[in-house]
């Protein structure tokens, strides 16, 4: 049944001849030697440029263009100064020195015989790399779910204000922006890094060396953007709208270093992910026997790689108006504020594709393990992934119906959006066939789909409101868009996330995650989600604004349900974390195919190996080969006998 | 030649039965039958939630002007027509648990469900009634678009008919965190509540001092941003007297929250009286 079927000898590589010894920086460089680099050439930096930036000397409308250049210096030294601290340019370093690394080298690098300490290094190892960006990932959910328990409690303190308006403000902002890096990583980076590379039969990602360096950028990323909370803040929510950034504190430096060096991290990435799935697949995976997470993280890979640098490019132009007093989008001084906005949604858009398109196609992935059938029109679900990418190019308008910008655009771009629902119509129905007539096996990651699809169909059908432009001039900018985005990033993300992760954990930790206690916090987590959000919907119809921190009294009733709600969700996620940590640290120890599944990924031996497979697989069969011959068919048979027989007697 | 080619095939076409034969059969079964009740069961839920719907809407005392009536109607329609396919999911959702049933057990279950690999007629039954659906809500939106903004900005001066009554024009300035209301027409008054008369059309210069603020009149369905360093335009004809909300539905900083206002819906006798307490007279 399994995929692999013919075992191929491998013969000896000869190794070619190798320059230098082993040993220098390379083996010494780790997480400490990074923060140790990163903060000294901070500090440096700011101690330097304190005496040479002449202070608010510059423009009489920006007088804090100099503490703006002297703090932006700062953060990019910190990156710059980790990354040469954590070892990211030793390689490269050696290599143009004329000693490339040897073999004992490479081996090092990828983490060989150094216990846990390969998760604090540069490791080039895809399953390390993939183990740091799930504890990654599960540390930002870690800041933006207490951020956002504290924007409820604002919103649910109906009678007074809890906190100051801007810190509200910047948490908004820094909550934002924090689960959607979150929400970015939280598949494609464990999974596609972990996960994708035994699935396609590879022994590792295609660039090692550039693997290490995404996951350190966006670690390096990470404390300029959690730091803005203590300098002032975002002031200006998680699109950073300008010139609203432009009147905010040298908290929105921070944000800004964060994206421009996120967007290096997602770009690397997505070179990487392409180039190992397009080229390191298994002999006989053809394109038609690929499992369909692989085409699913393609296809977010593929849009990220696009569309990342326009996201990148409006932080760069919106830093230079803050550091150099340049003026892209400061109207009163020729700039454009549709401009940033233009270029913000041109990534804003196709993002959540970025997050809801992996997080789909695992879905896929374990319900055909665990309904024992075959993906339902395997084409038709990779027609619907490549529809997304196609169709999510020229939708970004949607997001600025009511900015003025082009009111004749609202034709156009109300007819993409509304298409964009076919292709995603393509993949509810390879869920809905899939589940045809199957008897699911009740485990957590099964519940997830059953929860994943409930929340996608109410996502998407609020969706089609909003898509509408005169529905969308009563609802944009209320909490009805909230509650609808929510639905599609957290519900549809967020719960596929935790189902798939569960269904990789005993792959990825070597354990069995402990279902019990994690079905629990599951549960709790996805009713209270109901609760809280449609009750959002309701205030958003009432009129409630978003991003506001008091409001009429007319909405008060369907806040406090919100705030509850949210504390529940919450409470589900922290029972659901310490399931996942408690069955990581001493849960059953897992077999290495507890789920009796037919991908590569299951067949090799649990803990994986450095190289994966002890000789690389060669694939016969397509990855769904489940299922019995359909009993209807013999009843039809058998009545198509009887007809013909009458027939024929007649 | 050709009688050679016919002996040498399988007689499949006297060995396929009809479709309509085959159609019976699928409608027989049970499974498919409880799950059309469930479908329909659904579908019929749907009308009562498009209702609430409206209900939340209309709580603060609208609509109170056509544009808003359009959006209801809008709203109302594409909660009907995404009924069949919420139903659809949903009763295959929901047949999927209680009726095929869960298995319960701690091994991978042996027992294999039945190998259903694609089914043409789901594929393109699917594909059709997905796309015609989406057609319908693109066709509606397009032609509602068309009349909201043909009840916005169709009372231009440039596009006014000879008997339609004449706008009056406003312009609205958004600075953090007040709105304020000019009314050049009636010697440039300035009023930080807005006061329209009643079955007059209003068109709307909106612009912004400082950032991106936007200009939403809440129970008349009617926003736009107001940008610093440009106008932008919207309108409405107010078909209903009483107090609105306007809020400020962009974040503006600080004091975004309190940045609302009214807009009061008075006669054209107290429209004129308010203008002249506001100091200025009558012109038009």
């Amino acid at each position: 049944m399994s995929q692999t079927a013919v075992i191929h000898e491998q013969k000896a590589v000869p190794q070619p001849k190798q320059h230098g010894k082993p040993g220098g920086f390379l083996y010494r460089a780790n997480i400490f030697t990074g923060l140790i680099g990163g903060i000294g050439a901070a500090v440096i930096t700011y101690a330097i440029g304190d005496k040479l930036v002449p202070w608010g000397t510059q423009n009489a409308d920006f007088s804090q263009v100099g503490l703006n250049a002297l703090v932006f210096c700062t953060f990019a030294a910190w990156v710059i100064g980790f990354m040469v601290g954590i070892g990211a340019f030793a390689g490269p370093i050696r290599w143009a020195l004329g000693h490339d690394l040897t073999h004992v080298d490479a081996e090092y690098m990828a983490g060989k015989g150094q216990g846990r300490m390969k998760y604090w290094k540069y490791t080039t190892d895809h399953k390390v790399v993939g183990i740091q960006y799930l504890i990654m990932a599960l540390v930002l959910f870690g800041f933006g779910g207490f951020f956002a328990m504290l924007i409820r409690t604002e919103l649910g303190a109906t009678w007074r204000e809890v906190f100051d308006p801007n810190f509200y403000n910047s948490l908004i902002g820094t909550h934002g922006i924090v689960m959607i890096i979150a929400m970015i990583i939280v598949v494609a980076g464990p999974l596609g890094n972990f996960i994708m590379p035994l699935m396609i039969g590879a022994r590792d990602m295609a660039f090692p060396r550039l693997n290490a360096l995404s996951f350190w950028l966006l670690f390096a990323a990470v404390p300029p953007l959690v730091l803005n909370l203590v300098m002032g803040g975002i002031r200006d929510g998680w699109t950073a709208y300008q010139p609203l950034g432009t009147q905010a504190p040298i908290g929105m430096i921070g944000y800004q270093v964060c994206i421009i060096t996120f967007a290096f991290s997602t770009g690397i990435a997505g070179v990487n992910l392409i180039t190992t799935i397009v080229t390191m697949r298994a002999r006989g995976m053809t394109w038609a026997r690929t499992p369909i997470f692989i085409i699913g993280t393609l296809a977010a890979a593929i849009m990220g790689l696009i569309w990342f640098p326009m996201f990148q490019y409006a932080q760069v132009l919106a830093a230079s108006d803050k550091v150099l007093g340049t003026s892209f989008f400061i109207p009163q001084q020729g700039g454009s504020v549709w401009l940033y906005e233009n270029l913000f949604w041109l990534l804003g858009h196709p993002e959540v594709y970025v997050i809801v398109v992996p997080a789909t196609a695992g879905i896929l992935e374990l319900m055909v393990v665990f309904l024992r059938k075959p993906l339902f029109s395997y084409k038709l679900a990779v027609a619907g992934f490549a529809g997304v990418v196609g169709i999510s190019a020229v939708v970004w308008v949607h997001h600025m119906y009511m900015t003025g910008f082009a009111p004749a655009a609202g034709y156009p771009f109300m007819l993409s959006t509304e298409l964009i629902s076919i292709p995603f119509g393509f993949l509810v129905l390879v869920m809905l066939g899939t589940m045809w007539r199957g008897k699911a096996w009740n485990r957590l990651p099964m519940m997830a789909v059953y929860a994943v699809i409930i929340d996608k169909i109410i996502g998407g059908i609020t969706g089609v409101y909003l898509s509408d432009v005169p529905v969308d001039q009563y609802m944009h900018g209320s909490m009805f868009v909230v509650a609808h985005f929510h639905y599609m990033l957290m519900g549809a993300g967020l719960f596929a996330a935790m189902g798939v992760i569960a269904y990789w954990f005993p792959k990825m930790t070597g354990r069995m995650f402990d279902e019990r206690i994690g079905k629990i916090g599951f549960w709790t987590a996805f009713l209270a989600f109901q609760v809280t959000f449609l009750s959002m919907f309701v205030a958003g119809l009432q009129g409630m604004p978003r991003r506001v921190l008091q409001f009429d009294n007319a909405f008060e009733i369907s806040n406090w349900i919100s705030t509850i709600g949210a504390y529940c969700i919450g409470i589900g996620m922290l029972i659901f974390l310490y399931a996942l940590i408690t069955s990581w640290r001493g849960g059953k120890i897992a077999p290495a195919n507890p789920w009796g599944a037919n991908t590569l990924e299951w067949q090799t031996e649990t803990p994986v190996p450095l190289a994966n497979f002890p000789v690389l697989p060669v694939v016969t069969s397509d990855p769904y080969n489940y299922g019995v011959p359909d009993p209807y068919l013999k009843v039809q048979e058998q009545l198509d006998q009887d007809d013909n027989e009458t027939v024929g007697a007649r | 030649m050709s009688i050679e080619t016919q002996a040498d095939q399988p007689e499949s076409p006297t060995n396929r039965p009809d479709s309509t034969h085959r159609m019976k059969e699928w409608f027989s079964r049970p499974y498919v039958r409880r799950i059309l009740i469930i479908f329909i069961a659904l579908n019929i839920i749907i009308i009562p939630i498009a209702w609430l719907v409206i209900h939340f809407l209309e709580l603060s005392g609208g609509p109170a002007s056509s544009i808003m009536e359009e959006i209801e109607t809008t709203i109302f329609v594409f909660t009907l027509v995404s009924a069949p396919l919420m139903a659809a999911t949903a009763a295959v959702l929901i047949y999927s648990l209680f009726g095929w049933g869960l298995i319960k057990s701690e091994e991978p279950p042996m027992q294999e469900s039945p190998a259903i690999r694609t089914n043409a007629v789901a594929v393109v039954g699917w594909i059709t009634a997905t796309s015609l659906l989406a057609a319908f809500l693109v066709i509606w939106g397009l032609v509602e678009l068309a009349t909201i903004t043909a009840d916005s900005y169709g009372s231009t001066p440039s596009s006014q008919q000879p008997n339609a009554t004449k706008p009056i024009d406003i312009n609205v300035t958004g600075q953090q965190w007040v709105w304020t209301f000019e009314y050049p027409d009636q010697q440039r008054i300035q009023s930080d509540i807005l006061v329209v008369p009643i079955n007059t059309p209003l068109y709307f210069n909106v612009t912004s001092k400082d950032v991106i603020h936007s200009f939403w009149v809440v129970e008349m369905g009617v926003k736009i941003d107001a940008n610093p360093g440009a106008v932008t335009n919207t309108g409405f004809t107010a078909n209903k007297l009483g107090t609105f909300n306007i809020r400020c539905a962009e974040l503006c900083g600080m004091h975004h929250a309190y940045m609302e206002t009214k807009v009061q819906v008075v006669t054209q006798a107290q429209f004129d009286s308010w203008i002249r307490e506001q100091g200025g007279k009558r012109t038009a």
